[in-house]
């Protein structure tokens, strides 16, 4: 009668109207829906980067599932004995034999699982100091790998796409286009310029920039609001889903009781009532 | 006169309460009573269909699913539409996730489109990769070769047990990118990192917040189209001609984006004549 998908439902249903409940006032629905989503996020992203990333591509990497042709020196012994080890302290992430992902065992695997320890120290405030390798690591080499990118396509591409062509097959609305392109471009960029007062004629560019800005802020407006509302269409289309017979009225059930509940609780906390 | 504007300035300190209700009711709404408004295809939609639609039969396009279920309501309806087309065509899907939630919204989607809608066949005609994490390592490693990031796919088969693996090294030898992205990582990475820098095309579904941020690069010509937010998704359901969620939601959209517009209007009346009665009263 009650299937996993139909209490799926209800506690979908009910997270759902703990969540919007915060629109009459914060109460304590809400605050419950906001411990468990943070607790569950939490939860969720440690085990989802601990089995998808840590297990199989580091431990995977410094311990693999060796060929029964594969023999081990005395050093190759020592560095599976503490695989070993591990084995004995949790077996799920340490199968016996080896971590099978099909990588091969690639020792300078043991740098990022040294800075990653160096990065956990920084909860003893004594060994904190060691977390600043780990992040110089993660902010040199994001700074690397983004530079080119970020300079290739927003700047370089971004100047090409700038540029108007005024011969060929075009139309007259793309040539007109392209000029309020490069006048929005070209003044939003002296806006910006602070090296020289923005008075007389260089003020007048800077104010024309200012105005492209504000269009620009206008319609990330206008597509934040689309974009609320589009989530919240989806909200009410599940809810909507959920309040047929097939869920056993879930949605009905839940908004009439959480409602009554919420008026009992506001009769008796008049005090915390904000206007 | 007087009485009006009173009436005015007494409605624009109306409780908020009041403007969530009257909201909540103009969306549920239609919702209920559909009321059949024409969706018509933007240009920026009708070149993501033309993209797809130019690709010869039998193209390997990868798909990557950058969303959860807090952005679905706008996403995933792209992400179905453009998994119908490849179908259609005839063309080979490679589906990557940047975001760990983005693998069960993948899953989701070929479960309802590859599986029910085109009994296409796991491994020959479509492969859901699933998540790495590593953000951008993940796209640079896709770059320059895909088996250092995935030796398994979702499902735990070998890569190299998997038929339309044969012969894909890296994204050169893919004909085609959609990212259905709802932030970071997402579209701007994968412009930055992988269609700009190897020249494979690229197109785009976004959520209506990024459409400001990712335009530049359409209207630049290094993003061919893109779909804006859940009107996107329904102007591809069009285009397609396969209504779906979003097509249904897009009366609910449109007749709450007028109440708000009154909305604004209305507030901003109400603070003008608020302001002048103020200057007169010192």
């Amino acid at each position: 009668m009650f299937s996993a998908e139909i209490v799926g439902a209800w506690i979908a249903v009910f997270l759902t109207l703990a969540i919007f409940s915060y629109l009459y006032r914060d109460n304590p629905f809400y605050k419950i829906a906001e411990h468990i989503f943070v607790g569950v996020s939490a939860g969720y992203w440690a085990s989802m980067f601990f089995w998808t990333q840590i297990q199989p591509n580091l431990f995977g990497r410094l311990w693999p599932v060796l060929h029964e042709e594969q023999t081990l020196g005395i050093l190759g012994k020592a560095w599976y004995g503490i695989y070993n080890f591990l084995h004995l302290l949790y077996r799920p992430a340490f199968p016996e034999g080896g971590v099978a992902t099909g990588h091969g065992m690639q020792l300078t695997y043991i740098i990022p699982l040294i800075l990653g320890i160096m990065m956990l120290l920084s909860v003893f405030s004594k060994f904190s100091w060691f977390a600043r390798w780990g992040i110089a690591y993660v902010v040199g080499m994001a700074a690397g790998l983004r530079s080119y990118g970020f300079l290739n396509s927003n700047v370089i591409g971004q100047i090409k796409g700038s540029v108007i062509p005024l011969t060929g097959d075009i139309s007259t609305g793309t040539i007109i286009n392209g000029i309020i392109l490069l006048i929005g471009t070209i003044t939003g960029l002296m806006y910006f310029y602070f090296s020289k007062e923005h008075k007389g004629w260089f003020g007048k560019i800077g104010r024309i920039g200012i105005y492209f800005l504000m269009i620009s802020f206008g319609a990330s407006f206008g597509f934040a609001v689309m974009g609320r509302i589009s989530l919240l269409i989806g909200r009410f289309t599940d809810l909507k889903a959920f309040g047929g017979a097939d869920y056993h009225h879930a949605s009905i059930w839940l908004l009439v009781i959480m409602v009554v509940l919420l008026g009992i609780w506001s009769f008796f906390n008049k005090e915390e009532k904000t206007t | 006169m007087k009485k009006l504007a009173d009436l005015v300035i007494k409605l624009g300190n109306v409780d908020r309460r009041w403007i969530f209700i009257i909201i909540a009711i103009v969306v549920m709404y239609p919702l209920f009573k559909p009321l059949g408004l024409p969706i018509r295809p933007t240009e920026s939609s009708q070149e993501v269909y033309a993209a797809i639609e130019a690709l010869p039969e039998g193209s390997k396009v990868l798909l990557s699913c950058e969303y959860g279920p807090s952005t679905k309501p706008e996403i995933h309806p792209m992400a179905v539409g453009v998994l119908r087309h490849l179908f259609e065509n005839g063309h080979q899907v490679y589906v990557t996730c940047l975001w760990p939630d983005g693998q069960f919204m993948a899953r989701e989607a070929l479960e309802q489109v590859a599986e029910n809608e085109y009994n296409r066949t796991y491994g020959e005609d479509y492969v859901l990769l699933g998540f790495r994490p590593g953000n951008e390592a993940v796209i640079k490693g896709i770059v320059s070769d895909i088996r250092k990031m995935y030796t398994i796919d979702s499902r735990g088969i070998p890569i190299d047990d998997i038929p339309m693996m044969n012969g894909v090294k890296n994204i050169l030898d893919l004909d085609f990118i959609f990212s259905a992205s709802a932030g970071y990582p997402g579209t701007v990475e994968w412009v930055q990192l992988a269609a700009d820098p190897t020249g494979i095309p690229m197109s785009t579904g976004v959520t209506s917040i990024q459409v400001n941020e990712v335009m530049p690069y359409v209207d630049a010509g290094q993003i061919k189209g893109i779909l804006a937010g859940m009107p996107g998704a329904a102007e591809y359901e069009a285009l397609l001609g396969k209504t779906g969620i979003a097509t249904s939601g897009m009366d609910a959209q449109s007749i709450a984006h007028i109440v708000i517009v009154l909305f604004i209007i209305f507030g901003n009346i109400a603070f003008y004549l608020e302001r002048q009665r103020s200057k007169k009263t010192f």
